[in-house]
């Protein structure tokens, strides 16, 4: 069970990455990117192409990656996103969608088919780890995804704390109309936002190649993890990421522990739960109190 | 490996020289036969449903090469009773949907008249295909999905009569991978305790209840980690199962993308070190997978339905099983993989059975000429009058190993055969030797 817990905490290093993407979107640009998990893939095709066409290596490869992840972020946020916006929640969403498609057939055009791994290229990383007591063994590349995670949080963290970028992206989040009052120009913000999130999103998606196989259609399989990592954490917060890919992974490994049948479903289980405690208390929180809510609803 | 753009103006040559050639050979045909194809009633219709795109497109990269030779031999008819007909095949890609398979299926059946259907390359191509037909009253062929899911996938019950009329089916089943696997564990001395690991899906269900007691009653001990979703990243309770209960053997049926994830953890958990024989089915089919794993790769065993060291001859391509696979090598620059010989022994089998028909033309005679098809095929010898059951035939499987390629190739990985007991006229090509950690 110990080793089933440090692997879940191991996993929720990878969660934590790709959902902190997603949950940046919704807490600044206010939108839901159904493409997140595709953008991830791509840039792992691209990293996978800078090291298998080009010859790069693989870090220098991943870096070479994510800045062009984020001037494409960028690009999206000003052609399509901030577009699609003006017409309400729904059409990001559709937009998104189709996105996603647009993605998965566009790779599949250029890099055909074939699975591809970053695993193969990074040596024994992908599969060499540390033998500890009480028969656990903690994987090197998990370990490394978990301190990434970690770094890459922290920083983040930093950058909305205390640069002037980051203020006006925190701004922008809680009141883009007041922030614009205040000289910060929000179509700016939410597309440095944009840029940032789908470098992320191109980071989390190297670390799956590492880890697993890539196809050009594995992207929405992992959508599902980083939203509920996302709603589980707390939408918009950071930290609350991390937390979010640790509860997820933990529920999961430990779901697995009990049976291997129950690994996805306990993480379903427990987003479901954490969802409904939320709605419960907003819910509460409109109707003056615990005890009015629950009269209220019976009558 | 060319560029996307580079691959893409191939393309267009090689489109251009097909064209070219089929147009070269339309005029080469004898202009007393090109008349008398131009009546519909002389020319049969045929057609090929297939996933040539999308995720299990890998399966159908091969199929315009033998599809183009296919149409090249049979470019001046064929003959039956006495009678010369035109062939057409009618090509169409899934892109590796079901739903867009049994779309396909319609298409041909409604819009195209086909007189025969083939269809090949998984349960979610060949069923959907095969039910649109059995519907339509089509004859169909299909290969390469196990047969049990293909006649109990569809509702056929054990030791009822056959539902199906229409529809013929030749691909290994349960029974080749338990005569397969009972030899090849046995070329390695090991404990004979066997790790299994089987997704909760209809394959892994299948495996789990029909194949599991056939190993236990040849002599292995089963530990299996019970049914677990597809798409898992997490599989260390599944490893630490298998390396408490001290499993050499390891086997798994999984969706093939998960095996890479399965296998690194299982080498930072210390279980690849411990197994001898790692036994995938379903996953390693094709090399690219395997460079996917990089050196973890070496050494990794597998079940292959035709190899290119395979000892017969495709007669509709009119190639040996070595000419096919460089034939492919010179026409897609990729390495050969076992689908290509195993789509020419459809269209073997598809050719014979036009042959054979009384009156190709005409549907009952056609599902007739199957019900008794008796070919020869680049994987083997058919014979649809043997059994198991009345739609079904089963074709052997060899034990192959994953081996680091020798030096000078160009590619990294090579297959070897290492087991043939359940198709013993396939020579073996290597010794077969435990796994090793990186070979």
């Amino acid at each position: 069970m110990l080793d089933a817990i440090v692997q879940g905490i191991l996993l929720g290093g990878y969660y934590a990455i790709l959902a902190a993407g997603l949950s940046l979107m919704f807490g600044v640009v206010r939108f839901i990117n159904l493409a997140h998990g595709d953008l991830a893939v791509l840039g792992a095709y691209l990293a996978l192409f800078c090291v298998e066409r080009l010859g790069l290596q693989v870090w220098l490869s991943v870096a070479a990656t994510l800045p062009i992840m984020a001037a494409l972020g960028w690009f999206l946020q000003a052609a399509i996103f901030a577009r699609t916006l003006r017409a309400g929640i729904l059409l990001p969403l559709l937009a998104t969608f189709g996105l996603g498609a647009l993605l998965q057939n566009g790779m599949f055009g250029l890099f055909g088919s074939d699975t591809k791994s970053l695993g193969n290229h990074i040596g024994s990383l992908s599969w060499s780890s540390w033998q500890l007591p009480l028969d656990v063994s903690i994987g090197k590349l998990p370990t490394f995804t978990f301190v990434v995670a970690v770094l890459v949080l922290g920083a983040l963290h930093q950058f909305l704390a205390r640069t002037k970028v980051g203020r006006a992206i925190r701004a922008t989040s809680i009141d883009a109309e007041a922030a614009e009052l205040v000289g910060v120009e929000a179509a700016r913000i939410h597309r440095v936002a944009a840029a940032v999130a789908v470098a992320l999103a191109a980071l989390a998606g190297v670390f799956l190649a590492m880890r697993a196989l890539i196809t050009p259609y594995a992207g929405p399989a992992q959508l599902i993890f980083a939203f509920e990592s996302v709603v589980i954490g707390g939408i918009g917060s950071l930290w609350g990421t991390l937390v979010g890919g640790i509860v997820l992974g933990v529920a999961q490994s430990l779901g697995a522990w009990l049976s291997p049948q129950f690994f996805q479903l306990a993480g379903h289980l427990i987003f479901l739960a954490v969802l409904g405690v939320r709605l419960w208390r907003t819910h509460v929180a409109e109707h003056g109190g615990w005890r009015s809510a629950v009269l209220g609803a019976r009558t | 490996m060319s560029t996307g753009a580079e691959k893409r103006l191939q393309l267009n040559r090689r489109r251009f020289v097909t064209l070219a050639g089929g147009a070269t050979a339309a005029l080469a045909v004898p202009a007393s036969v090109r008349s008398a194809f131009a009546q519909g009633d002389d020319v049969i219709r045929v057609g090929f449903v297939s996933p040539q795109s999308g995720p299990i497109g890998i399966f159908g990269e091969g199929d315009p090469y033998v599809l183009d030779l296919v149409r090249k031999a049979v470019a001046e008819g064929i003959e039956v009773g006495g009678k010369r007909y035109g062939v057409e095949f009618i090509s169409k890609d899934t892109q590796s949907d079901p739903v867009r398979a049994a779309q396909m299926a319609k298409d041909l059946i409604n819009g195209d008249k086909v007189d025969l259907m083939l269809s090949t390359s998984t349960p979610e191509t060949v069923n959907p295909v095969a039910d649109a037909c059995e519907a339509a009253g089509v004859p169909s062929l299909s290969a390469t999905s196990p047969w049990e899911a293909f006649y109990f996938g569809r509702g056929a019950k054990p030791g009822e009569p056959s539902p199906f009329k229409w529809t013929y089916h030749f691909c290994f089943g349960v029974a080749n991978f338990a005569t397969l696997y009972a030899d090849q564990w046995s070329k390695v001395e090991t404990n004979r305790r066997v790790g299994v690991l089987l997704p909760s899906d209809a394959d892994g269900n299948a495996i789990r209840g029909l194949l599991v007691p056939q190993l236990e009653k040849a002599g292995f001990t089963i530990v299996d980690a019970g049914p677990y979703e597809s798409g898992n990243p997490d599989f260390s309770t599944q490893i630490n199962l298998f390396k408490r209960e001290g499993c050499e053997i390891f086997n798994t049926f999984p969706f093939p993308p998960d095996f890479a994830v399965f296998w690194r953890q299982a080498a930072q958990k210390g279980f690849a070190q411990q197994v001898k024989i790692c036994q995938m089915a379903k996953a390693g089919l094709f090399a690219p997978e395997l460079e996917a794993l990089g050196p973890l790769g070496y050494g990794l065993h597998a079940g292959a339905y035709w190899h290119r060291a395979y000892p017969f001859r495709s007669p509709s391509t009119g190639l040996s099983s070595l000419e096919l696979a460089d034939g492919f090598e010179a026409w897609s620059g990729k390495q050969w993989n076992q689908q290509v010989g195993a789509t020419a022994a459809l269209f073997d089998a598809a050719l014979v059975a036009l042959k054979s028909a009384a009156n190709p033309k005409d549907k009952a005679s056609m599902a007739a000429a199957l019900a008794g098809l008796k070919a020869e095929t680049a994987c083997g010898a058919i014979d649809f009058t043997s059994g198991p059951v009345p739609n079904c035939t089963p074709i052997g499987l060899v034990g192959v190993q994953w081996v680091k390629a020798k030096e000078g190739s160009k590619h990294p990985f090579d297959l070897e055969i290492v087991s043939n007991a359940d198709h013993p006229s396939v020579p073996l090509t290597a010794e077969m030797t435990a796994y090793t950690v990186q070979g």
